[in-house]
């Protein structure tokens, strides 16, 4: 019973676990529109990079409905129309205290956004959004969907030290 | 079915042995210790797009050029401009935290307008024939204090009284080969810090001080005189007194005064700092024309000295003290005021300065929440107008200085500032500069719109070079009085420059330091018997405040070296002395 408790309802219980605003498909943009990765989270010109994309950027496309699905009549009339901005919730946002560059690691480490965000780029559906209760950081943080690995600071030592780079505190702790 | 304590017992044993064996526990004391990087009160670091916007700093009359380094809409980093001709992309410690200053924990954040007002304008109602309305301005020259010399103008007895004055009148240090300052922190605070170091190596710096501040340190040669005895040394440079005389009463020897005037001669034009008895030499002292006004503005007040206002004639006093630069202290101020129902309101964003004598403390905006303009800093040979734009919201609740003093007068005004700015597009002299581009281009080929724009976008518009006639001398600061001899207050007073309001972290970091003299703190020599840290007080003849002392080798013993906070300028009068006792 405590074995059952603790392999099976504590992992239920100490995530809590909310939606994404929009029932959003990576896999129909990648395939259907073409769109790469970097297409809409890009970089910005100073070399910051931008993270999930604005409303600007999807209003390009969908200033109109394209399709007759629910999620794109609810993703117009909800947020497109009134100019509302979907509030997103980053799968893998690093916690605070630690200083994360997209720029380092893709643009200079040629790294795959797959390394680290596991075949996000592939699915169909956006996975709720589940969040320690008692820590605050993402369940990716803890482990990448289908990727044998999370994004603790172990899994970032464990690759620096593979690949022979450097790892000090003040890399990622500024 | 009963179950007994064993198995109960038992059960309980084996759920905790076999809880170890799931993730459970060791993820709770995982979670625990994550969760406890992150109680309330960490800084989190702002989340948003990273970009730059430009501002000019407010702190002090300098008024350097800044970069601000955004995410989202909070600045997180402010650093110069190196386009800029004056400060060159320079920013003294304060003003590289200045994003800091809104959130000082001080900070002046609520107050009653409309209970000010009303005794305001009941005590102007009130106001005899021979009675005064003031506005003290803490810092003018800029459009503000021209709302108040309007706002003056338009009630009866209304006066308009700065601090300090000298706008039309500036210092050229790149004409000057050797820099006299008697006292005068010139690489310490004094101008601008860009173009003060980009001058550094075309001139001699002689600093006269008592003690050995940062200036003296890095001068070029050092004198050190007696507190107080700065008159008698310009009067034997200027060849009113004899050298012997001036040799005893500074502690200098003749033949060192005899140097200094060989030195001063061969090594002209010489820019003399801090003496109203010595005249600067060639053009390094210029006049410098005002940037143009609306024409209706120019009926407005003349400039009035506290000195010249009858004691107990002032009803109503308004003090804007939204941009300290001159500190004016209360025993000056008190002797003015009548002495029944005298209202005092300060407009201030700290409590450390006349709030604690008025009867009504308005809270205001800071740098950089709330747009204004700067002056010309005194080592800007040409008229500029520059805004501090804000970068972050003003709390709710603070009061506009000038909308508040005009309301009293009953003077109605627009946007003074967009009104200044068109006046000055219209003269069609000068160029404006643009930060962000580094273009500078004639003012005649901008439109009134894209000026106003390019102004709050961070830019400055630099007047036309102007026929500037030589000007005598300069005083920017008084040099102290000769001590009176008292022996129930054995100390000379000498007081350390003007502490900028700033950054609470940095001055925390700059005061614990001693590289600063906090507000509270004193310094003696070593040699005076009170341990480093004593508490003690500082009594002068005007009266007495509790100070924390310094040990300080730098400071000569018979001297005491005072912060120049509010508190203690009440207490000091020019060639005060006092004493110190510990407790």
């Amino acid at each position: 019973m405590a074995l059952g408790a603790g392999w099976l309802a504590f992992p239920r219980v100490i995530y809590r676990s909310r939606p994404q605003p929009v029932n959003f498909s990576h896999k129909v943009h990648a395939d259907k529109a073409g769109v790469k990765c970097e297409d809409c989270h890009a970089f910005r010109d100073d070399g910051t990079f931008a993270g999930a994309p604005s409303l600007d950027k999807c209003a390009g496309c969908h200033a109109a409905p394209m399709g007759t699905t629910a999620a794109e009549k609810n993703f117009i009339d909800e947020y497109v129309t009134p100019n509302r901005e979907p509030q997103w919730s980053a799968y893998a946002r690093q916690p605070e205290n630690v200083s994360f560059s997209h720029s380092a690691h893709v643009k200079r480490a040629k790294m795959a956004c797959e390394t680290c965000h596991g075949n996000t780029g592939a699915t169909d559906s956006l996975r709720p959004f589940q969040v320690d209760r008692i820590s605050g950081y993402t369940r990716d943080i803890w482990r990448v969907p289908n990727t044998p690995h999370g994004m603790k600071m172990a899994d970032c030592v464990a690759c620096h030290h593979q690949k022979g780079l450097e790892h000090s505190c003040l890399d990622c702790h500024k | 079915m009963m179950n007994t304590r064993r198995e109960v017992l038992m059960f309980a044993g084996g759920s905790a042995v076999g809880v170890l064996f799931t993730p459970a526990p060791w993820r709770l004391i995982t979670d625990t210790a994550l969760w406890s990087e992150n109680w309330p009160g960490i800084p989190a670091p702002a989340r948003g797009e990273i970009r730059a916007r430009y501002t000019n700093c407010s702190l002090c009359a300098a008024g350097c050029a800044v970069r601000a380094r955004c995410v989202g809409d909070q600045p997180v980093q402010l650093t110069g401009v190196t386009s800029h001709p004056l400060s060159h992309g320079a920013l003294c410690p304060f003003g590289l935290a200045g994003h800091h200053l809104p959130y000082l924990p001080s900070r002046v954040k609520q107050g009653s307008a409309k209970e000010a007002a009303a005794a305001v304008a009941e005590a102007i109602a009130k106001c005899g024939p021979a009675e005064h309305v003031v506005t003290l301005d803490l810092r003018p020259a800029r459009t503000a204090s021209w709302t108040y010399r309007r706002a003056m103008a338009a009630v009866r007895n209304g006066r308009y009284v700065a601090t300090s004055g000298d706008a039309d009148i500036a210092v050229d240090l790149s004409q000057a080969r050797t820099v006299l300052s008697f006292g005068v922190p010139v690489l310490d605070g004094w101008g601008t810090p860009g173009n003060v170091n980009a001058a550094r190596s075309g001139f001699r710096l002689i600093q006269i001080e008592a003690v050995e501040s940062r200036t003296a340190s890095m001068a070029d040669q050092w004198l050190r005189i007696r507190p107080g005895s700065e008159d008698a040394l310009a009067q034997a440079l200027a060849g009113q007194t004899t050298l012997s005389a001036a040799a005893d009463a500074t502690g200098l020897t003749v033949p060192e005064i005899a140097g200094l005037m060989t030195l001063l001669e061969q090594n002209g034009p010489v820019l003399v700092l801090g003496s109203s008895r010595l005249a600067s030499g060639g053009r390094t002292v210029i006049a410098r024309r005002e940037a143009p006004v609306p024409a209706e503005w120019q009926k407005a007040a003349p400039v009035t000295a506290l000195a010249s206002l009858p004691d107990r004639s002032v009803r109503v006093l308004l003090i804007d003290e939204s941009a300290p630069d001159g500190y004016v202290p209360w025993n000056i101020i008190e002797k003015k005021l009548v002495a029944d129902s005298a209202v005092v309101v300060a407009l201030a964003w700290s409590r450390e300065g006349y709030a604690r004598h008025a009867n009504f403390v308005l809270p205001v905006g800071v740098y950089p929440e709330v747009a204004d303009d700067i002056p010309p800093a005194l080592d800007s040979v040409a008229a500029t107008f520059r805004l501090a734009s804000p970068l972050v919201a003003a709390p709710v609740g603070i009061v506009k200085p000038e909308q508040f003093v005009a309301t009293a007068a009953g003077l109605s005004i627009a946007d003074t500032l967009r009104e200044r700015a068109d006046a000055i597009h219209k003269s069609a002299r000068g160029t404006l500069l643009t930060y962000a581009d580094a273009k500078s281009q004639a003012l005649k080929e901008v439109t009134a719109d894209a000026f106003w724009k390019a102004l709050n976008a961070g830019g400055c518009w630099i007047d036309a070079a102007d026929e500037k006639a030589p000007v005598a001398k300069l005083t920017v600061a008084t040099a102290e009085a000769a001590p009176n001899e008292q022996s129930d207050l054995p100390l000379a007073v000498v007081l350390s420059r003007e502490l900028a309001p700033g950054s609470p972290i940095l001055s925390k970091v700059y005061q614990e330091s001693n590289l600063r003299l906090a507000p509270n703190r004193v310094a003696l020599h070593p040699s005076c018997g009170i341990e480093d840290g004593s508490p003690a007080d500082f009594a002068t003849l005007l009266g007495k405040c509790r100070v924390a002392v310094t040990l300080d080798a730098a400071v000569p013993p018979g001297v005491v070296q005072v912060s120049t906070s509010p508190a203690v300028l009440d207490l000091c009068a020019a060639g005060a002395r006092a004493k110190v006792v510990r407790v």
